[in-house]
């Protein structure tokens, strides 16, 4: 297929293993669901601790099964990446472990205590919700069926995350401090979740001319913030100053992009920020403790014939 | 050789089993499909798989999703006033709908 | 008679404390066994092995719950059996309280391997419970165990045809005696309120009791005779070692192990690992540092 063709046919759920696409697509495409696999693994990542820690058994018991969900959706998007017949699930995780992968930022920064995680099960969570719903029109398939699968379990995350907030912040005075002063610390980095507006992404205009993208980086910070702001100031978080958000006429938020830091971003982006650098690295070491493992059952090995799914353009 | 034929309505949906046929091959597997499975009904594609290469495990084997209370990992069960997000109401809704199928709300 | 005995308040003194001793045992073996599994969270071969394993350690953890539940019945509470009970009060075996080194994966599936053959015998000897909660829930948690013990029977074989037989091997060598304080005498736990000049009773006449009294109807000599009848065959079927002698008269093999293979450090009297405590400050962290005083529920009240 000649790339004005899929510009053209772009829409949601359009294309599948079926159809023979260009290579640009394919990698575009590639780039962002590895991006969104990666993220689901890292994730988890920087949760699966607070398994152990939590206070109560069935707030164990919901962390086991959030993890899970997250290992479960990596499945699915590293599946559904590897169906472009650009790079193997193996391959991909390679490069997740060797510092290659590319994760989003919010999982490059460590979380220590216990109402931290309220940070990205109710904030985090619910951006990638939003986000998550608009990509069930995606135009490649296989991502948009992962969605369908991912946006069903999801729910459950957002309101555990939204359970721990409430809890934090009808509880003792040290608990609504420790959890204003994580919010305060966590806030620019849930902010810059959504990535850098529009005028500078580089990939934007092509994955949305192709329909991977269907919604801006704009518009979806937009969205959180619209739903998120009353949700946080309703249990008593005060929004902090910085960065500076003003509501225009049309009820879009503006945001003093100046106050966030987007040279820490960036250094994140790399892959080079020292706490990111540190989850990656843990993660490797226990990835290669288990290769052997992997070795024995030869799990990866494809049976004869079966090539990658697509045929080069 | 039977082969499980497997229909996708549209272009986007998911691949569903629709029947079987008798085959010598893939190739002739996927000629009678097309004719025994999708001469009317609306089609988009179809697949065929050796019914010998299906594995099948039933609820008389395992008791899928477990049998002790999990419903800490259903978004009902978390109780809140808080106005969600819509997509977040959608999910809940999906798995209260999934709950009652089971049979466990 | 089955599940005839519905209220502790239907027990004399000492079938009460060897009811709740018995329950100690079994809600603290299945916490502290799915608090390690936890561990292998993000941490396994494959994503999908990763999945299989996450399923084994919550519904492990659903199983602690119904047993700690039960113990609700001489009142105690999660927030003070989990997070605020003195360590050297748990009476799990020590086998679930082992570290699992980084990578070893034969670890994992040996130790599920053996644990979940001693719990389905154990189960089996608790379906016809005199006390009415305990039989009425060892249906539910016999129905996931099945899943596990085939999961781990699968990857046992699949691991013992290479490398794996190796490293097979060595965790059979370190966790054998620990699985052995399975089937070891539980003592009770000192309760709050008991007088500090009072003897606690010694667990062999714990153990006598729970067996008189029908909250167990097998004794542990015959539930550890069944798992190493059991376990021996099967490992050494795959090609491993294990510390049992067999015994042939005729056609009929029997396996023994001989009582000196027990670890030292039995968990059932107190004794522990370690390990043990840095897992216990570990998982009590949270809950010391906001200075909880309650543990929160989010499911209701297990049937």
């Amino acid at each position: 297929m000649e790339i004005d063709t899929v510009k053209e046919r772009a829409g949601p759920r359009e294309f599948s293993a079926a159809d023979e696409m260009p290579l640009e697509y394919r990698e575009a495409a590639t780039r962002m669901i590895e991006f969104h696999a990666n993220s689901e693994i890292m994730g988890a990542y920087l949760e699966r601790p607070f398994i152990r820690e939590a206070p109560s058994i069935d707030r164990k018991l919901a962390y086991s099964a959030k993890v899970q969900d997250e290992i479960g959706h990596g499945q699915l998007l590293y599946r559904a990446a590897e169906s472009l017949g650009v790079k193997t699930r193996e391959e991909m995780l390679d490069d997740l472990a060797n510092g290659k992968g590319k994760f989003l930022n919010c999982f490059h920064y460590p979380m220590k205590s216990w109402p931290e995680t309220a940070m990205i099960a109710f904030f985090v969570d619910g951006a990638a919700m939003r986000r998550q719903a608009t990509l069930r029109r995606t135009s490649w398939e296989p991502y948009a069926h992962a969605m369908d699968k991912v946006c069903f379990e999801e729910g459950f995350h957002v309101k555990h995350g939204e359970s721990i907030l409430a809890e934090l912040m009808t509880g003792s005075k040290k608990e609504q401090e420790m959890t204003q002063e994580v919010f305060e610390m966590w806030w620019p980095r849930i902010i810059q979740f959504f990535g850098p507006t529009d005028d500078k992404s580089t990939h934007h205009d092509f994955s949305a001319d192709v329909g991977l993208k269907t919604q801006s980086n704009d518009d979806l910070r937009n969205l959180f913030l619209r739903e998120y702001i009353p949700k946080a100031e309703k249990y008593g978080l005060e929004i902090p100053d910085e960065p500076r958000i003003r509501q225009r006429d049309d009820g879009t938020y503006e945001v003093e992009e100046g106050d966030l830091d987007w040279d820490e971003f960036f250094t994140i982006a790399k892959n080079e920020y020292e706490p990111g650098l540190g989850q990656i690295n843990g993660r490797k070491e226990a990835q290669k403790a288990v290769q052997w493992v992997r070795d024995t059952l030869e799990w990866e090995n494809a049976p004869e014939g079966a090539a990658k799914p697509q045929a080069a353009d | 050789m039977i082969w499980e034929v497997f229909r996708q309505e549209q272009r986007g949906d998911y691949h569903t089993h629709c029947g079987n046929v008798h085959a010598p091959d893939r190739e002739m597997a996927k000629q009678f499909a097309a004719i025994q499975h999708a001469r009317r009904k609306p089609t988009h594609s179809i697949w065929v798989v050796p019914k010998d290469e299906i594995g099948e495990l039933d609820a008389e084997e395992t008791s899928f999703g477990g049998v002790t209370d999990k419903s800490y990992r259903w978004a009902p069960t978390y109780k809140s006033d808080l106005d969600h997000a819509s997509e977040v109401i959608d999910s809940e809704g999906q798995q209260a709908e999934a709950e009652k199928q089971r049979g466990d709300a | 008679m089955a599940g005839e005995i519905e209220s502790v308040d239907e027990l004399d003194a000492d079938e009460q404390e060897a009811l709740e001793t018995l329950l100690f045992s079994l809600a603290d073996d299945e916490f502290v066994f799915a608090e390690r599994y936890t561990e292998w969270q993000v941490r396994s071969p494959t994503l999908e092995s990763d999945l299989a394993l996450s399923n084994n350690a919550q519904d492990e953890l659903g199983h602690a719950r119904l047993w700690y539940d039960v113990l609700e019945d001489f009142g105690h509470e999660e927030h003070e059996l989990v997070y605020e009970r003195d360590p050297e009060n748990w009476r799990h075996s020590t086998l679930v309280e082992q570290e699992f080194l980084e990578g070893d994966w034969a670890d994992a599936i040996l130790r599920h391997y053996l644990y979940d053959v001693a719990e389905e015998i154990r189960l089996e000897a608790l379906e016809g419970s005199s006390y009415a909660k305990i039989a009425g829930r060892v249906e539910k948690i016999q129905d996931e165990e099945r899943y596990h013990r085939e999961h781990a029977e699968s990857w046992m074989e699949r691991l013992a045809d290479g490398e794996g037989l190796e490293r097979l091997q060595e965790a059979v060598d370190r966790l054998f005696p620990h699985a052995m304080t399975l089937f070891e005498p539980c003592a009770p736990v000192p309760s709050a309120e008991e007088a500090s000049d009072d003897e606690p009773r010694a667990a062999e006449d714990v153990e006598e009791t729970v067996v008189e009294a029908g909250f167990r109807t097998e004794s542990l000599e015959e539930l550890r005779e069944e798992w190493v009848d059991t376990v021996c065959p099967y490992l050494e079927g795959l090609g491993l070692e294990t510390p049992a002698v067999e015994r042939v008269h005729f056609d009929e093999y029997e396996y023994e192990v001989e009582a000196d293979v027990v670890a030292d450090e039995r968990g059932r009297d107190g004794s522990h690992t370690d390990a043990w405590d840095d897992l216990h400050a570990e998982f009590t962290s949270t809950y010391r540092e906001l200075g909880r005083s309650q543990a929160t529920k989010i499911m209701e009240k297990p049937q």
